[in-house]
């Protein structure tokens, strides 16, 4: 059954035990104010949650018994025994209801209800009174009244527990985890030991298991979120003068009760913009062709441990160019900056502390304060937001969330001998120090690096962390992790080696190291030693480097900067015919180098797996893939991303002449000069609306490899990573692939399909693959992911 | 009257922790240490599956010379939800309470009147009770 309405039934039950005691100290005493407080009480909620579903008859009765209470409370009307005694009827009639409702039967009106509420009335004849029988339940068939109660023993009996429990329980369990791997260890170390490692690995399976349960008991539909949002869109709209109705799609989708309070704050707020600011008035929309109520949808989808949220409006879109005006009058940027960004960025604008685009601050947003503060509450729970927005057509805004509150994905590193972890959601890319690509320059006190043509500043996190000297770091020998802040501010942060990544569950840290502003919480390894998490985005404030030194393409040689031409960067390329095409700098992501197993090519649906993530694959119009490896660009629109083959990626230009747009090729935006010799430009937009698919839909297959053996971990994670599969934790409880070494220990735990791979070259006859046989295995890899991901 | 002390030393001198407040005695051996925090914040130590913020008591109190103790324990404390390992240069036993409290004498020094509730007799003799609630946030703040 719906959990709402299960809920529903709960409390309204719950409702009918409390107020029994009451009901009949009413009866003793029908002028006890306090009393006819608590029924009233009880008959409105039972109303307001009729809202929420279809329920007339219940509806009516509640709505004509709280009618006459209200009466009584303002003092109209007496309560008199008549009064109570159809009062009492009536919520004996919702008890039955309940049950019925519960049972999956048809609520039926009948003549006894009208005679119920005709009760009510203060001028009731006494007659009418005694003319209400008690109620007969609905069906006084001998048979119907036994399937119902055959139906209302197989419903699903719920309790309510507090959550102060659940957590209680779930540390428990988080406590059974990291003993039990501990023990996993030293059992590891002590060799095989058949008598005890049958019965471990079942505790472990067990244990797995349970983790799962516990999980499962703090999830909550996302319906419990949805279903207050109707009522304050109605309120709002009407405050406002506007019309706009809700939709929902996703409501299934779980996740963690506590998650669903915290984002609960930030969903009114964007909802209040949306009617405010986004939808217009019923006026103006027909003005304009469209319907005169605006539609507020909201979609959720679960991808892997994340859940997206979309929220978007049909509204007016926002208003990039007031929006960029206000930028700039309140300083956050220059004109220049703002004439150089791409509408998709200036839509990031919104997010700026103190910026609004109202003109009138209404009672409603508006106030300056805003968007800045939906995106760190977000930011605080490991989630993020992006918005984007076509003008008349509407605004989006696209919440990504974590499933669980306290998980969160990071990539551990390490300073000064110690480990760090780092949420992965904000690195952009890895390099290292010493690599060719990389450049590093003084300026003042701070280090900037050149990488990929922009100037990024650069931090080590030992003097970030006061452990060390800038002065005595050596650069060339770090690691430089490329940080990018929801803020689009992206800085290098040098830290001596990355490890590996890790989903951990972070926990709260004591305010006197919060107030050193590097930590964001702490988080268990699973041999216990504590291990921090960093706050990035604070680390960047504190060292002024949020909104202040902006990424800016650097500019390649001295001459074109004395000449001060403000073009629009480009980044050049050969497409795969050998032909120069261009594209602006701004969508260029990165630039990847995968080998062609990668691709995915199927009559009109080509795709690329790049990091364990599908991505669309565009530019194969322009000839054939090469045999081995193929470079790729990858290009994102701050929504979608996709990858476009190139032959090869040539150098950074600018596009300083006019662009000659052509009318006949929706391809590209145009033709221009470059270096004196024609180029077309690609067109993103085009390029986008063709192949965009909203990011992280696809989630990697798992695949589970055998633990004990070395091989495994350093020749085949890879190769397996790189197909596009995720490894499994010894703890994910399904898989889709598990991949065997004859000799080692199979991987534990189950799997949908199983490779076999063999020491030596010779067939054994069994369906094995030699183990050094890579394309086998990776046609292998390919078959499994296609046959799964069709 | 009565109240349940746990006996210890800071800095030298017998001081009490009112023991209703303390969880558990632990002697800690792993701190991992978390930069850039003031110095009487030791780190990090692992108790079951949370994490421990561990203090040192004598320097929280604004003494020069960290605790010292061979076997480093530390009363284990709830404040607001956070757990703390408070480290003392040892820790004895729980006893009672034989008086009420009485102001701190002057010339215990300065940190010792900021963090003390005040003194109690004891069957040992006089300790002062310390508000640990000061402990944890540490001396304060020297002015630059």
């Amino acid at each position: 059954m719906d959990e709402l309405l299960a809920d529903f039934i709960a409390e309204t039950r719950e409702m009918l035990e409390q107020s029994g005691t009451e009901l009949v100290a009413w009866e003793a005493d029908p002028s006890d104010r306090a009393r006819i407080d608590t029924i009233f009480r009880f008959v409105h909620t039972v109303k307001g949650n009729c809202g929420f579903f279809d329920f007339p008859l219940l509806e009516k009765l509640s709505h004509a018994a709280e009618d006459a209470l209200a009466e009584c409370r303002a003092g109209r009307r007496e309560a008199d025994p008549p009064l109570v005694t159809a009062v009492l009827a009536i919520i004996d009639r919702i008890g039955e209801l309940a049950d019925l409702i519960e049972a999956g039967e048809e609520l039926v009106e009948d003549q006894n209800d009208m005679a119920l509420i005709a009760a009510l009335e203060a001028d009731a004849a006494i007659e009418v009174q005694s003319d209400v029988v008690p109620v007969e339940p609905v069906s006084d068939e001998q048979d119907d009244a036994v399937t119902t109660a055959a139906k209302r023993n197989t419903v699903q009996r719920s309790i309510r527990l507090p959550v102060d429990l659940l957590d209680e329980v779930m540390k428990g369990v988080s406590d059974m985890v990291l003993a039990r791997n501990d023990l996993a260890r030293r059992l590891r170390e002590a060799g095989e030991q058949p008598t005890i490692d049958g019965p471990f690995e079942r505790l472990s399976a067990i244990l797995a298991d349970v983790r799962t349960s516990i999980t499962r008991m703090r999830m909550q539909r996302l319906e419990h979120l949805f279903t207050s949002l109707p009522r304050l869109v109605r309120d709002l709209s009407s405050e406002l003068g506007k019309q706009v109705m809700v939709d929902f799609e996703g409501g299934e989708v779980e996740l963690d009760r506590e998650m669903i309070e915290m984002i609960r704050d930030p969903l009114t707020h964007i909802i209040r913009n949306a009617i405010d600011h986004g939808v217009e008035s019923p006026v103006e929309r027909l003005q304009k062709g469209k319907r005169e109520i605006g539609l507020l949808r909201f979609a959720a989808r679960q991808s892997g441990n994340q859940i997206s949220l979309l929220v978007s409006d049909d509204g007016g879109g926002i208003n990039t160019e007031r929006l960029g005006q206000k930028a700039v009058a309140a300083g956050i940027y220059t004109k220049a900056e703002i004439d150089r960004m791409s509408d998709a960025q200036k839509h990031q604008l919104i997010f700026e502390p103190g910026l609004s685009t109202a003109d009138e601050v209404s009672a409603v947003s508006g106030r300056g304060v805003g968007m800045d503060v939906v995106r760190a509450n977000l930011e605080r729970v490991g989630g993020s937001i992006t918005v984007s927005s076509k003008p008349g057509e509407g605004t989006s805004f696209h919440l990504h969330l974590p499933l669980t509150l306290s998980i969160i994905a990071t990539l551990t590193v390490s300073s000064g001998g110690q480990n760090y972890a780092i949420p992965r959601s904000y690195i952009e890319e890895i390099v290292f120090g010493s690599a060719s690509s990389v450049e590093f320059a003084q300026a003042g006190a701070r280090r900037l690096i050149t990488f990929r043509g922009r100037r990024v500043p650069c931090l080590s996190l030992a003097d970030v962390l006061g452990t060390q000297d800038n002065e005595r770091c050596e650069w060339e020998t770090k690691t430089l992790v490329l940080v990018r802040l929801a803020s689009e501010d992206v800085f290098a942060l040098a830290v001596d080696r990355v490890h590996d990544h890790e989903d951990v569950v972070v926990k709260p840290i004591a305010p006197a190291i919060m107030q050193t502003k590097l930590y964001a919480g702490t988080t268990l390894l699973d041999d216990g030693t504590p291990m921090m998490l960093l706050d990035l985005p604070s680390i960047a404030q504190m060292r002024g480097l949020v909104g202040e030194m902006r990424s800016k393409p650097a500019i390649a040689d001295e001459q074109t900067q004395k000449k001060a031409k403000n073009g629009v960067p480009l980044m050049l390329f050969r497409g795969l015919d050998g032909r120069r095409r261009a594209v602006r700098l701004e969508l260029v992501k990165r630039i990847d180098t995968v080998s062609c197993d990668a691709f995915d090519i199927d009559g009109a649906r080509t795709q690329a797996v790049i990091d364990g993530r599908i991505l669309p694959l565009a530019g194969l119009e322009h000839g054939t893939l090469p045999e081995e490896r193929c470079r790729l660009i990858r290009l994102s629109d701050g929504d979608s991303e996709l990858v476009y083959a190139v032959s090869e990626v040539l150098d950074a230009a600018e596009m300083t002449d006019e662009l000659v747009v052509s009318a006949d090729d929706a391809s590209i935006e145009g033709v221009t000069l470059v270096e004196g010799k024609p180029v077309p430009l690609i067109d993103g937009h085009t390029l986008f609306f063709r192949y965009s698919t909203p990011k992280r839909i696809e989630q990697p297959l798992k695949c589970r490899i055998p633990q004990d053996s070395d091989w495994a971990r350093t020749i085949l994670e890879p190769l397996v990573e790189a197909a596009g599969y995720r490894i499994a934790e010894e703890d994910d409880d399904d898989a889709d692939l598990a991949i065997e070494i004859a000799g080692n220990t199979a991987p534990h735990g189950p799997a949908k399909e199983t490779i076999r791979l063999r020491p030596d070259p010779e067939d054994a006859g069994d369906g094995s693959i030699y183990r050094y046989d890579r394309e086998s295995l990776l046609a292998e890899l390919k078959r499994v992911r296609t046959g799964r991901a069709a | 009257m009565n109240d349940l002390l746990l006996m210890c030393t800071i800095a030298g001198r017998d001081a009490a922790i009112p023991a209703l407040r303390v969880q558990t005695i632990l002697e800690i051996d792993d701190v991992t240490p978390i930069p850039g925090t003031p110095d009487f914040i030791c780190g990090l130590t692992p108790l079951r599956s949370q994490a421990l913020t561990v203090v040192d008591c004598a320097l929280a109190l604004g003494f020069d010379q960290p605790c010292s103790s061979p076997d480093r324990r530390a009363a284990v404390v709830e404040i607001d939800g956070h757990l703390y390992a408070l480290l003392v240069d040892s820790a004895q036993d729980v006893s009672e309470a034989r008086s009420d409290l009485v102001a701190i004498p002057g010339g215990l020094g300065e940190g010792w009147q900021r963090a003390g509730l005040g003194m109690v007799e004891t069957e040992t003799g006089p300790v002062v009770l310390v508000d640990i609630e000061k402990i944890i946030a540490g001396p304060p703040a020297l002015a630059a």
